[in-house]
């Protein structure tokens, strides 16, 4: 048989052909795999790593946390299960010491300049220190840290006081009013603990205890047990913002800026008025208070003042009453109004009416700290008492300040006018690790060690309920720089500073000596139950540094019986600042808010912290404003509009973010924004809410009532996109269950899911819907396949 | 020395219990951390390029004043047959013998053939070479490949840890416990909704929690067969709901 060309040509390719087919069809099984059988050497990490324990005193809460350390290299932070606040847990505010450690612009050495008008200029520590003894070698010198519990704020104090000169703390966004609400109704110096784990309901006001209030990383890890307890807690939370708490809470009570106090009265009526508490109960709450003022507090009437419905009131009250354990606690932006006091009152005392005190799954009282010396709580000093400080330096009567650990320029409103204070004191000296806004209004500026190169104590403040210690080491030493003949960061300790400035007028001549005089007093207090036991001082230690503390789970707090003074006098009604005089807009009310990542802006200079999204808006690099999408709709705002948000005191300006969760009249802004310095991923990025807060304060403790202020609401006719994790539809789930499935108790997964569908499906043949949404097509598909089967 | 690698019997899970996530982010960076991920500028942000292994999504459920907002973490799902393993030209992805979805960097060519085909959205084009000012540098894990440009990534299920981990076991001569591998979102997770574990141990957590009701995994009519399980959200007024639609002659369950 002849075969031409082109039949040889195809028959050579079916052969071919056949034969890739045939073989393929005979490849063995083990030849598929293509997982590498063998570990090579190069993906075996050589080194020896080392594993460190410290606490975190820059967070909330001391956050108990191991370090894994590699060459000399801090590589990552993790939780310290042993340490009985966080229990092996931390947070996005933990992870970012990373990066605070090794910031690119981390202050290399000392700056100093003359006079205010002059520029920062390099200068040797030498230098730096014979100016720091010379300005400090006066009595008229007032010491300005963040409220601080640990031995690092005795030394501050402690220096004040041997010059004759003064202390005092900030925090821009001060608990004063929380402090003293503790102290009015339990009679407590220190926070309690709040047992969530073990509590049933949880009822809870203005705080975002599970993002930024207090201690949220001890507050998640209760949560996550309260949530699978056997009893599943039923979570109530007020607040005029949806929060991230808010957004946890079984019901959510978005209650009218500085009505909480009102609703939590109104709770109390319920539970009184249908016998849910007991007559040593009732007269526990009711015996300080007038009779019958109780009456102004009806659920009805409060509905109407607070904006939550009476049903969902007296549901809450009926919850909170008979599902016992339950606990009541608030504050933020509850406590912070003209009557915040009251509100912060009214709510703690709730804990009295269901026997909450002292009791599981209720408050525990937390002991006196076990270190001699340190009062264990630590808030900012009020704002009234601020306005006078202030004062002081504007009327010449101070010399020197020094600063370490709050940026005054930043969280200090308008009203103060901050920076006109610092520029009346000849010296200004501000310890710290990054540029902030207060270093550039500085005289002499000091690098100072991240907590994890340095030594120091912290009393957790709320404790667990028994005495803690959290003890502070270096991780790492100095860090060389990549030129490998200079350290990235040339700086001391802020502690040791000030010791070797006071010499022996302290008793000690270092932080290190300190924390060593701390464990020798708790060698010597002994106790059987404490978390080390030594047969010296020496190996006790060694072993409280290995476990990254000290504590005792038998020194528990007081368990008294205790009646509070009538709270329900002076200020009950909310003020707020005026918007007279601001142009056209609409008004609204001002809720700041503490970012879960930036906190009040002392972690904005880490990149970690800029970038991972905000929980609620996923929003990050940028501020923006919350808002409700009806007010929005009445000023033609859409998502991406640069708004104008004016006050009496200032103008920001933030990119709207209307969402279905604000109330109408309410305006949420993030604090932490708006550094003017702050290393490049911080500086000039975003607005600074803070500024624009009215001087309004609470009128018992002199607290700012930084949640008491009116905004006028303007569109600036500019556009930006919002920079955010999700995308441009607003996420409502496309159907039922999908991809958060939500079951109702006892439901199974599987009920749901049928139940879901067969909703869906109704949504699909009803032909109204079917209309409305546009998908006429899919729907007929479905009712064609429903009338198959 | 070139050891040959254990594989052992393991089979690794992730359990995530919607019921306690609350949106914190905990996860979010310490996975960020622990990985090398480059990080996310707002120029990627504003560009969707922005890189996170496991991410919090979160859903708006009703309406003011009764509205609820959901949040569900969302990482490579390590299908059991997942839909980006057959599309890799260059077999850059696969499926190990222990449940897990590898990507293999050294390989990938970057079609991005896989990211098309994953329907979870958790698969990560590096459009950029990555990088850090040098002191940050620092910081990064030794035992985690820093990513070039043109290459996919995804979530690992910190498989260095469960190296460590095993070879760890090994060299002790004694069983793996339920609980000693932890990946780094689960390790940072404040309320413990995530859990990994060893499937193949029925004493495991994570089989202790594959039995749960409220056991569900994402897509499931795609057939991926998931790794990554979920327990449901519960909630009390979905009760309510029902009974409503019930009462109106609805379907129920």
């Amino acid at each position: 048989m002849k075969l031409t060309r082109r039949e040889f040509l195809a028959l050579s390719g079916k052969a071919t052909a056949g034969a890739v087919i045939f073989a393929a069809c005979g490849i063995p099984e083990r030849e598929l795999i293509v997982q590498s059988p063998v570990e090579l050497p190069e993906d075996l990490v050589r080194g020896e790593d080392a594993w460190f324990a410290t606490v975190n005193p820059d967070g909330r809460n001391s956050d108990g946390l191991i370090v894994r350390v590699m060459q000399g290299r801090a590589k990552k932070v993790a939780g310290n299960v042993d340490f009985p606040v966080n229990m092996g847990k931390h947070s996005v505010r933990d992870d970012v010491a990373l990066q605070l450690l090794y910031h690119p612009d981390r202050l290399a050495g000392p700056l100093s300049r003359r006079t205010h008008g002059g520029q920062l200029a390099q200068t040797s520590w030498t230098q730096a220190e014979s100016v720091l003894a010379a300005a400090t070698n006066t009595s008229r010198m007032t010491v300005v840290t963040n409220p601080l519990r640990g031995h690092l704020g005795w030394v501050a104090s402690r220096f004040a006081e041997v010059r004759g000169g003064r202390y005092i703390t900030f925090d821009p966004v001060e608990q004063g009013v929380l402090h003293g609400s503790i102290k009015k109704i339990f009679d407590a110096d220190v926070l309690p603990e709040f047992d969530i784990a073990n509590a049933h309901t949880v009822l809870s006001f203005g705080a975002d205890w599970l993002s930024s209030w207090v201690s949220p990383v001890r507050h998640s890890v209760q949560y996550g047990k309260f949530r699978s307890a056997e009893t599943r807690g039923y979570m109530i939370h007020g607040e005029s913002r949806m929060s991230m708490t808010a957004a946890a809470a079984d019901m959510w009570l978005p209650i009218r800026p500085g009505r909480e106090g009102d609703v939590a009265l109104a709770i109390a009526n319920v539970v009184i008025d249908e016998g849910l508490a007991s007559a040593a109960e009732i007269t526990a709450f009711t015996s300080a208070l007038p009779a019958g003022i109780l009456n102004a507090y009806r659920p009805q009437d409060v509905a109407a003042r607070s904006g939550v419905s009476a049903e969902k009131i007296v549901k809450a009250g009926r919850r909170f009453g008979s599902s016992r354990p339950s606990v009541a606690f608030g504050g933020g932006s509850a406590g912070a109004h003209v009557h915040g006091t009251f509100a912060l009152s009214a709510i703690y005392a709730l804990n009295t009416l269901v026997g909450a005190v002292g009791s599981t799954g209720g408050v525990k009282l937390n002991p006196a700290p076990a270190v001699e010396g340190l009062s264990g709580s630590a808030t900012g000093a009020s704002f009234a008492a601020w306005e006078q400080e202030l004062a002081q330096w504007r009327a010449g009567n101070i010399d020197t300040v020094i600063i370490r650990g709050v940026d005054l320029a930043h969280g200090m409103p308008n009203s103060v006018d901050v920076i006109d204070a610092l520029q009346s004191v000849p010296n200004v000296i501000v310890f710290g690790t990054v540029m902030d806004d207060t270093m550039a209004e500085a005289t002499l500026v000091l690098p100072e060690k991240s907590y994890l190169e340095d030594w120091g104590t912290d009393i957790p403040e709320p404790g667990p309920g028994y005495a803690v210690v959290g003890i502070q080491q270096p991780v790492v030493g100095p860090t060389i720089s990549a030129d490998e003949v200079s350290l990235i960061a040339d700086a001391r300790g802020f502690g040791d500073e000030l010791l070797r400035l006071a010499g022996n007028d302290i008793g000690a001549s270092s932080m290190q000596q300190l924390v060593e005089q701390t464990t020798n007093g708790l060698f010597n207090r002994g106790g059987s139950t404490a978390s080390v036991s030594a047969p010296n001082s020496n190996l006790f230690r060694k072993g409280v540094l290995q476990r990254g503390g000290w504590w005792d789970t038998r020194a528990t707090g007081p368990s008294r019986s205790f009646s509070f003074p009538n709270f329900i006098r002076g200020k009950t009604e909310a003020e707020f600042s005026g918007t007279s005089g601001l142009g056209q807009g609409i008004d609204l009310t001002l809720v700041p808010f503490v970012s879960n990542n930036l906190l009040d802006g002392r972690l904005s200079a880490a990149p970690w912290a800029q970038q991972v999204p905000d929980p609620m808006s996923s929003a990050a690099w940028a501020t923006w404003a919350e808002i409700n999408k009806e007010d929005a709709k009445s000023i033609e705002v859409s998502e991406g509009d640069i708004l104008f948000i004016k006050s009496t005191s200032g103008e920001i300006e933030a990119i709207a973010y209307p969402h279905p969760g604000v109330p109408r009249g309410v305006i949420g802004v993030p604090i932490g924004y708006g550094k003017i310095e702050g290393g490049r991923w911080a500086e000039g990025r975003g607005e600074n809410v803070l500024k624009i807060i009215s001087d309004k304060k609470d009128e018992e403790t002199g607290a700012l009532a930084w949640a008491a202020t009116s905004v006028r609401i303007q569109k600036t006719g500019r556009r930006l996109k919002l920079p955010k994790f999700e995308g441009t539809v607003e996420a409502f789930p496309i159907e039922p269950g999908v991809p958060v499935l939500v079951v109702a108790p006892g439901e199974t997964a599987h009920e749901a899911e049928a139940a879901n569908e067969a909703e869906y499906r109704k949504l699909f043949t009803n032909d109204e819907t079917r209309r409305e949404i546009g998908r006429d097509s899919i729907g007929d598909r479905i009712s064609e396949s429903e009338s198959q089967e | 020395m070139v050891t040959q690698a254990g594989f052992g019997n393991h089979k690794w899970a992730m359990a995530v219990d919607v019921d306690k996530c609350t949106g914190c982010q905990a996860c979010v960076l310490a996975c960020q951390v622990e990985n090398n991920i480059p990080l996310n500028t707002q120029d990627r942000f504003e560009r969707n390029r922005s890189i996170s292994w496991i991410r919090v999504e979160r859903y708006w459920e009703g309406e003011f004043p009764d509205i609820k907002a959901r949040f569900i973490p969302i990482m490579c799902q390590h299908c059991e047959n997942a839909p980006c393993e057959p599309v890799c030209p260059v077999f850059a992805t696969y499926h190990n013998a222990e449940g897990m979805n590898v990507q293999v960097y050294n390989r990938c060519v970057g079609t991005r053939y896989c990211a098309n085909g994953c329907p979870y959205i958790v698969r990560f084009f590096n459009y950029w070479e990555p990088v850090w000012p040098e002191s940050l540098r620092n910081h990064l894990n030794p035992d985690v490949t820093i990513r070039s440009r043109g290459i996919m990534e995804k979530c690992s299920f910190c498989v260095h840890r469960v190296r460590r981990g095993v070879r760890k076991a090994a060299s002790e001569s004694r069983p793996l416990e339920d609980g000693e591998i932890q990946t780094a979102c689960q390790e940072a997770c404040p309320t413990s909704a995530l859990n990994f574990g060893d499937i193949n141990d029925p004493n495991s957590r994570v089989s202790q929690m594959k039995k749960d009701d409220r056991y569900y995994t994402l897509m499931p009519q795609l057939g991926t067969s998931p790794n990554v399980f979920y327990l449901a959200k519960v909630d009390e007024d979905r009760e309510i709901a029902l009974t409503g639609a019930e009462s109106e002659g609805g379907d129920g369950h």
